[in-house]
């Protein structure tokens, strides 16, 4: 960890390293700071090379965890560039997250990446203004994607274009509250606990299920005529078609 | 059965009669509890220790946990339910077969414990009748145990003539909430450390229904 920048800044924000053109939500850096600390990460450097005016700024976080903020437009080319480029190969999406700072400020989205075969992490962040919450969805470049961005989707309100199935995933399928990690969510919901127990329980569990797991069970009598039910055994037993095997 | 009824013209000694059966089918309610495993969290874990070797539940007649609702006397909900889960929950208490009865186990199951947000059941008393509540977080195996003695002591004072009273079900009740809307923010009131939290902590003022106590100034 950096050392205390004692700053009167509202949001903490360890060892920042202001380089390239910065938009104006955080507090100022520490100029006496700014550069100080390398990146750790080599890809951070080569990042910066390849996208001079897509990486924002960088800084270290927690000892050794490099943090890139990008533009939030080109979220998907950045990280497909992180994901295919050879040198680089993040091939594991670790995490998918958002923070939102309150008090207007923008909400972050935070993409956490890991390289299996260079064994290191990188984290990149993006900000997204509460009047524009919309982003490219990354389901392209990882699979694993989906699901992690349904969780920011249902508790952040953040959309993901061309995301294939972007639904509630922890909340109810019927949740009309809003999104419950916003800062501007009250801690025990919008309505009344009298409206939540009701609401609740207007749900059918079933929908939980994927269309496949319940319902349309596979026969377990395979059987000829199936509309014709006894009679078609009785005409079956008379007759002792190869059928009969299926159904004892 | 002419002898769940004492009013019968007729019957001689009703009150005699009755209360010998009551005895008898008392004792063979209490005595065979089937528990009907409902756990979600760490009370769950305890509720496991007490069926295992060292508290042995089966001395007290639980000698089965059953998983199958419908073979079950006793749920025991042990642990949080999210609103999520409330539909599950009330499904399965619908699905139990009379007579049955509740157990309540842990402050979360009983009162949302600290989970005083915007998830969770404040209490499933709100979604199905409760019999016994256990106090703790968790409880031992120890209070579970007196627990189920609870409802053995509830059952011994059951009767009969009763039935009508105690075991009748609406079926329009199945899937809904127990309590009525007055009484779920009776039961649903902050509790604890949450009476310093503010209801609605951002900007936006909502439809809610007014608590002015749970507001800061």
């Amino acid at each position: 960890m950096t050392s205390d920048l004692g700053s009167g800044g509202s949001a903490p924000d360890f060892g920042l390293v202001a380089a390239g053109g910065r938009k104006g939500h955080d507090p100022a850096p520490d100029t006496a700071e700014a550069g100080n600390v390398p990146p750790v990460n080599p890809s951070v450097t080569a990042l910066r090379r390849q996208f001079p005016d897509g990486v924002l700024r960088n800084r270290v976080c927690a000892g050794d965890q490099d943090v890139v903020h990008i533009d939030s437009g080109r979220v998907a080319e950045i990280l497909r560039w992180l994901h295919e480029t050879p040198d680089q190969h993040y091939d594991h999406l670790a995490d998918v997250t958002a923070v939102d700072h309150g008090g207007g400020r923008p909400i972050e989205v935070v993409y956490q990446l890991w390289s299996i075969p260079q064994r290191s992490a990188l984290r990149v962040k993006c900000e997204l203004p509460l009047d524009a919450l919309e982003i490219e969805s990354v389901t392209g470049i990882w699979q694993g994607a989906n699901w992690l961005e349904r969780e920011v989707y249902d508790l952040f309100g953040v959309h993901f274009r061309g995301h294939p199935d972007l639904r509630r995933i922890l909340m109810p399928e019927n949740y009309a509250e809003g999104h419950p990690l916003r800062k501007d969510f009250p801690l025990r919901g919008r309505f009344s606990r009298a409206e939540q127990t009701r609401r609740a329980l207007t749900q059918d569990p079933e929908d939980y299920y994927m269309p496949g797991e319940i319902g349309e069970r596979t026969p377990q009598v395979v059987a000829s005529g199936a509309d014709d039910g006894d009679e078609a055994k009785a005409s079956g037993a008379g007759a002792g078609g190869e059928g009969e095997a299926d159904v004892l | 059965m002419g002898v769940a009824n004492p009013g019968l013209p007729g019957a001689g000694t009703p009150a005699f009669l009755t209360t010998r059966l009551d005895f008898v089918v008392n004792w063979a309610r209490r005595n065979s509890l089937w528990p009907m495993p409902f756990g979600t969290a760490c009370c769950a874990i305890e509720m496991m220790a007490s069926a295992a070797s060292n508290f042995d539940l089966a001395r007290f007649g639980m000698e089965r946990m059953s998983f199958s609702p419908r073979q079950a006397d006793v749920l025991i909900c042990a642990g949080r339910v999210p609103y999520k889960l409330a539909p599950v929950l009330r499904r399965i208490w619908d699905q139990m077969m009379q007579p049955k009865w509740c157990i309540s186990m842990g402050a979360c199951a009983s009162s949302g414990g600290v989970f005083d947000v915007y998830s969770m059941v404040q209490g499933i008393d709100t979604i199905v009748p409760v019999d016994v509540y256990i106090p703790g977080c968790p409880p031992r195996p120890e209070g579970l145990i007196y627990g189920l003695m609870m409802v053995q002591e509830k059952i011994r004072g059951e009767s009969l003539a009763d039935h009508a009273a105690l075991r009748a079900e609406d079926p329009l009740g199945a899937g809904r909430p127990r309590a009525g809307d007055e009484e779920v923010a009776d039961l649903t009131g902050p509790f604890g450390n949450s009476t310093d939290q503010n209801r609605v902590s951002g900007l936006v003022e909502t439809g809610a229904i007014g608590r002015p106590e749970d507001r800061l100034p």
